[in-house]
Order: structure tokens, then sequence, then C-alpha cells
């Protein structure tokens, strides 16, 4: 299995130096094309920000020792202190392997990332578009892609928050049905409330305000997330309609009390009221956890949602890795079968041809109604004397595609001369 | 005939207890096979016990309310049927463990005891009294159903507000979801028991000749009545929602165990006709 995977990512490189190899979708086809006019059969460029990866099949003896990590290099005008250290190469099943672990999610920097394979469905897409994929990268690649979707539905790798914004959405989403009825307050333009903000709208909040003591700062957000500016001093007159709030201001002490959210759940019927408090000091009062259908989080209760999560998805990768080695598996006997089956064909014929030729120079020393006969029996001999050595190579206990069936395929085709254009 | 009717009450156990491993699977180890097998497990129990009600009442005469096992293999297969209505209606089945553990209790307490063709008492020959006893039991089945979903809410708001984010927390849908399937129990238990109470004052002591107004199980069902009464009128006019509902619901349902157990043993005369 000729196939190979240059790679740099978050294991081996710093994102000063990944960065610097980022390819965008427009820079891929051009470098793919030149890729592979000169040097390769098949190759396919995948790029995110944690990783560079570029699967290809070799012409042969096309790369004469060039390093493709300089090629990658050069694409990029990558400066000096891009080095080979940097790079990882994987060949044969180690790179069969490495993509099926990329599409599962399990190689991703927040491990069970879910973006990882479309990005690699564009990658794949972007490179059949150049003509630069084939028999063996197509397989591939939707091998990948079953792979990644066997481990979303088989196994929990991509279930529950890894971030502090995603775990405040997933509460939120635990305590009420529909968030498009639901308005939520951010209080504040810090970065994590403005990302949790961001993924509650995207659950299709029914409605968002947003207050900061600059008023400036509240309005750009609006501008990002939709919604509408309330004034920092008139936020509390809002809390009785609202379902959802965010804080996360810097403030010496709390800006709501106990006693204020006492006063708001009398004005709202008790109806329940989803409090999340990220600022550092805490900006909420934690005593108002205590007043009924007050659900008060603060950045400790998110981040042990994180944990729980991140420690749940590790769980979850034995079952990946096998599901891995069974694709891999299937996936080598198939490219073994491609590597096999043209030399059996060969094998035959050339046994074919023998015993046309010798059968042609004796057979009129046969009366008529024997030639069928010599016809038959010859052919059940060749048959009989290819059976073992056919058997046994479809059969082979090796992985097909491994460097050892390759040696007994080259052997074999060396000692019945089937690479040679003519008989001897 | 009555040997299938001992082969179904043989294999109704057997096949509770499949369906509430494949829930509990489902719910606990996220098994995929539980996961694809429960809905069409509990699919099977209730056409199964369907068909072994409707045998038994053909086979033996009458309906299977004439003794306390015949009345626990009717009140498994209500609980189940209102349980597969709220799966059906609700789109999610993680609770389903939670409530199908009672009729499988119930259908083995009744598999193992229960007798064919024993004699019946001449009042329980009535249709009048199989409605009123039917209506009843699937009142009953509704509130406990409706307790169930309480109970489940009362331990994912404790989980929520304690920041414990166990199985609990994963599993079960959010609470709004587990407010409105123990309302929906709720609804359909007190309309149950009114229809019940309906033709258990008005139109049996006509049919009987027996006037029941000082049974003591006429208060403790009218007081349960009354509390469900006021718990959907909290509902409805005043607002009240979460928690305070929820546990307004659950008490109502431990007035209704004992109305069902304590009543019926010790003090009830008219109730006890079996």
């Amino acid at each position: 299995m000729n196939i190979h995977c240059l790679g740099i990512s978050h294991h081996t490189a710093a994102i000063e130096i990944r960065e610097k190899l980022w390819f965008s979708l427009g820079e891929i086809p051009p470098f793919l094309s030149s890729l592979k006019a000169k040097y390769m059969s098949e190759a396919v460029l995948v790029s995110t920000c944690n990783r560079t990866e570029l699967y290809y099949i070799p012409r042969e003896n096309s790369l004469n020792g060039t390093p493709v990590w300089k090629m990658l290099a050069q694409a990029k005008g990558a400066p000096q202190e891009v080095g080979e250290q940097h790079f990882y190469l994987k060949s044969s099943a180690d790179a069969v392997e490495h993509l099926f672990r990329v599409a599962s999610g399990i190689d991703s920097m927040v491990l069970g990332d879910v973006q990882i394979l479309s990005q690699m469905k564009d990658a794949f897409s972007s490179a059949q578009e150049q003509h630069c994929t084939g028999t063996i990268t197509n397989r591939l690649f939707h091998t990948a892609f079953h792979v990644g979707k066997r481990a979303r539905t088989e196994t929990e790798i991509g279930e529950g928050a890894v971030s502090i914004s995603y775990a405040a959405t997933e509460l939120a989403s635990k305590i009420f049905e529909d968030l498009s009825k639901r308005t939520a307050l951010l209080i504040g333009a810090g970065d994590t409330g403005k990302l949790t903000a961001k993924h509650l709208a995207g659950r299709n909040l029914g409605q968002l305000l947003i207050t900061n003591r600059t008023r400036s700062r509240a309005e750009e957000l609006v501008a990002q997330l939709g919604g509408k500016v309330v004034d920092f001093e008139r936020f509390p007159a809002e809390l009785p309609s609202v379902d959802i709030v965010i804080s996360s201001v810097e403030a010496p002490k709390y800006i709501l009390t106990a006693g204020d959210l006492h006063l708001v759940m009398k004005q709202r019927g008790n109806r329940p009221l989803f409090l999340i408090d990220i600022g550092v000091p805490r900006n909420i009062d934690p005593a108002a956890n205590r007043i009924g259908n007050v659900f008060l989080h603060d950045i400790d209760a998110l981040n042990q949602i994180v944990d729980q999560n991140l420690a749940h998805r590790k769980e979850e990768i034995p079952k990946i890795e096998q599901i891995i080695r069974e694709e891999t598996g299937e996936f080598s006997a198939w490219v073994g079968g491609l590597e096999i089956n043209p030399t059996i064909q060969q094998l035959r014929d050339h046994f074919e041809l023998i015993r046309q030729e010798e059968v042609g120079k004796h057979l009129h020393h046969f009366t008529a109604d024997k030639r069928e006969e010599v016809e038959l029996l010859t052919k059940r001999i060749v048959n009989k004397l290819l059976h073992t050595p056919m058997v046994t190579l479809k059969s082979t206990d090796e992985p097909a595609g491994t460097e050892d069936t390759r040696a007994k395929l080259s052997m074999l085709r060396h000692l019945f001369g089937l690479d040679k254009k003519s008989r001897p | 005939m009555r040997v299938l009717i001992t082969g179904i009450q043989i294999l109704l156990p057997f096949l509770y207890f499949c369906t509430i491993w494949a829930y509990a699977r489902s719910f606990f180890s996220s098994i995929r096979i539980a996961g694809t097998l429960k809905t069409p497990l509990l699919i099977s129990i209730i056409v199964v016990h369907a068909f072994y009600i409707i045998l038994r009442t053909f086979v033996f005469g009458h309906p299977p309310i004439t003794s306390i096992f015949e009345i626990l293999t009717l009140i498994a297969f209500t609980i189940t049927l209102v349980y597969g209505y709220i799966e059906f209606k609700t789109a999610n089945s993680s609770t389903g463990y939670f409530i199908l553990i009672l009729p499988f209790f119930f259908q083995v307490v009744s598999s193992l005891f229960i007798k064919e063709g024993s004699e019946i008492p001449t009042m329980l020959q009535s249709t009048l009294l199989g409605f009123h006893v039917t209506s009843a039991l699937l009142g009953y089945a509704a509130i406990t159903i409706s307790a169930v979903y309480g109970f489940l809410y009362l331990m994912l708001y404790h989980d929520i507000k304690s920041s414990q984010f166990g199985l609990i927390y994963k599993r079960l849908p959010n609470l709004e979801v587990l407010e409105r399937m123990s309302f929906t129990a709720t609804i359909f238990g007190f309309l149950l028991l009114t229809v019940a109470i309906i033709v258990g004052l008005v139109w049996l002591p006509r049919v009987l000749g027996v006037i029941p107004y000082t049974d003591p199980k006429l208060f403790g069902t009218m007081a349960i009545w009354l509390i469900y009464a006021v718990g959907l009128t909290a509902k409805k006019v005043v607002g009240w929602q979460g928690k305070r509902i929820i546990v307004l619901s659950m008490f109502g349902f431990v007035i209704a165990m004992f109305s069902m157990t304590i009543i019926n043993m010790f003090f009830s005369g008219f109730h006890r006709f079996y």
C-alpha cells in the first residue's frame, strides 16, 4: 500500500509554526495541481487550524529523495524556523489508521471535535475538483467519513459540552424545553459571556438583551449577535421577564443579591430562572441558589461539567480504536486485492498461453473425437497446478498490502517473468 | 384456550423483564442494541397484554376485576398503556425504566397468584361496576405515572441545583419536559377519577341498591380528587410552575396510595368485595 501522510499538527508544532503552514481553500487547488503534475498520482490536502496534512501516492521514482515537507513549506513561503522536526510522515497502514483517527476526532486538540469531519469533506471535494484523487484516495476518504460517522453514532465521543460556554448552553437546555420562547440577558462583554450568548443564539434563542457599563461595547455586541441593548442601570427592571442571565462583569460586590432575586421571583410568578455567573469575583450572591426555581451556577460548576464530559469522551477511545482497527483491516484487504488480483490474472493468462501453444503443436496427433478430451484434460492440469498458489495468495494470514505480501508478489512475478512484455 | 392463558401468564413477566432490561441498559449504559429494541418490546408487551386481558374476559365471562391479582394485571397493563401513550406523544423514551418497573412487579405478583375462573360475586357482574373499576384503575395508573415523573423531576431539580452532573443529569429529559409528562398523566388521572367517582356515586347505587356514602374509601377518593383539582387550578389559573406543582402532585399520589392500600385493607367495608 503506497499511501503516505505527511503532516504537521498540534502534537508536533506550536501555533506560530502551524499557522505558517495553513492553506486556505483557495490556496489548496493550485498546490495540489502542481504536486499531481510532477510527483504524485493522487493527493489530498487537509488544512485546519490545528493541522495541515497531505495524503498522497507518489509516482514511481518521481520524488527521488525530495522531501515532501519542503514542498509544503516552500508553497507557503514558510521561513527558516519551519523544519523537518515539525513534521511526521506515516506510510501504508499507519497512514490509513492516522486518517481514521483524525476523522473520528480522537486525534483532535479538543477530543471528539465534530468540525473536523466537515473540514475533511471540504478538503476531499477540493482535491476531487482538481482531479487529484483516484481509486485509492477516493476509497480511503470515503472510508474515513464512514469511520467518523460510526464514531459519532456508535460511541459517545461527541457527547457533552467541552467548553464553558457550551456547558452553560447545555445546562440551559436541561432546564428549558424550548429556548425559542426564552429571553436571555447578557451582563458584561467578556469573551466567555459573549460566546455563551452566541451559542444560545445558535440554539434559536427567543430574544437576547445585552447590557454593559460602557454602552458602546454592548452596541458592538448587538451588531454581532443581534438582540437589544439595555442600559446598565436599568437591567434589574428587565429581570422579571428574563429567563436566562449570563453575568461576567468586574464588580467589587454582588450586582444581584439574594434579596433582589427573591423579589424578582415573586414578580415573575416563580417561573424558573437560570443564572450563569462567570464573573471573578462572583457577580451574584450564591445564597440565591437556595430560592426555589432559581438555578445559579458559577464558573466552577461549568468547569466541572467540562471535566466530566472530557473524562467520558476519553473512556470512549478504546471503542473507537476498535472501529479503526476493523476499518483499517478492511481497507488494507481491499488495497491488497487491488495488488493481488492483476497478478493472479496475469499468471492465469501466462499458463493458458503455454497450454494453448503446446496443445496447438500436438493436437494433430489425436483423432477428432479425442481432441476435445485433450483440451479438457490440459485445462484441468493447469487449473490444478495453479489452484494452491492462488488460494494461498488470496487467503494469506498477513494483512494485504504489507511489505511482505508485496515481496511475495514481486517474487512470483519475477519467477514467471510476468513483468516482461512477451513470454521468453 | 386455558393453556394459552396460562402460557401468556408465564410469558408476560419475562416480556416485562426483557423490556425493562432494554430500557435500563439504554438509560444507564447507552447500549445501542437496547436502545433499538426497547420500543418494539414495549409495543409487543402492550399487544400481548391486551390480548391476554381480552382472552381472559371472553374465556371466564367477566373482565379481570374480580380478585386483587386480576386487578394487578389490569393495573400493570394500564400503566404500560398510559406510559406508551406518553412516550409516543413526547417522543422521549429515556424514562421508561422508571415507569415500567412498576407493571413488572405487579405482573409478577399477578402471574404467581392469579386463579382461573373463581366464583364471581353477584355484585361484580354489573357492567357499570366494570366501568367504575376500570376508570378508577386507569386513573390510579395515570397518577402513578405522574408521580414517577414528579419524582424524576425532583431528582433532576436537586442534581442541577447542587451541581451534580451525573447520569440523571445526562440522560433525563429537561425539567420542563418532565413537568409536562407529569402534567399530561395528571390530567388523564384526574379525568378518569372524575368518571369513576360519578359512576360510583350516582349510577352504582341505582344498579346495586347499595348506597356507599359512608364508605371511608369514598372520603379518601374525594380527598385525592380535591388535591388534584386544587393543583390543576393552581397551575392553570394561578400559574404555579416547577417544583411547587410537582410536590403537590406527589402529595396527591401519596394520599392515593394510602387510599388504595390502608383504607382498602382496614377500613372500607363496601370496597372489600374480594
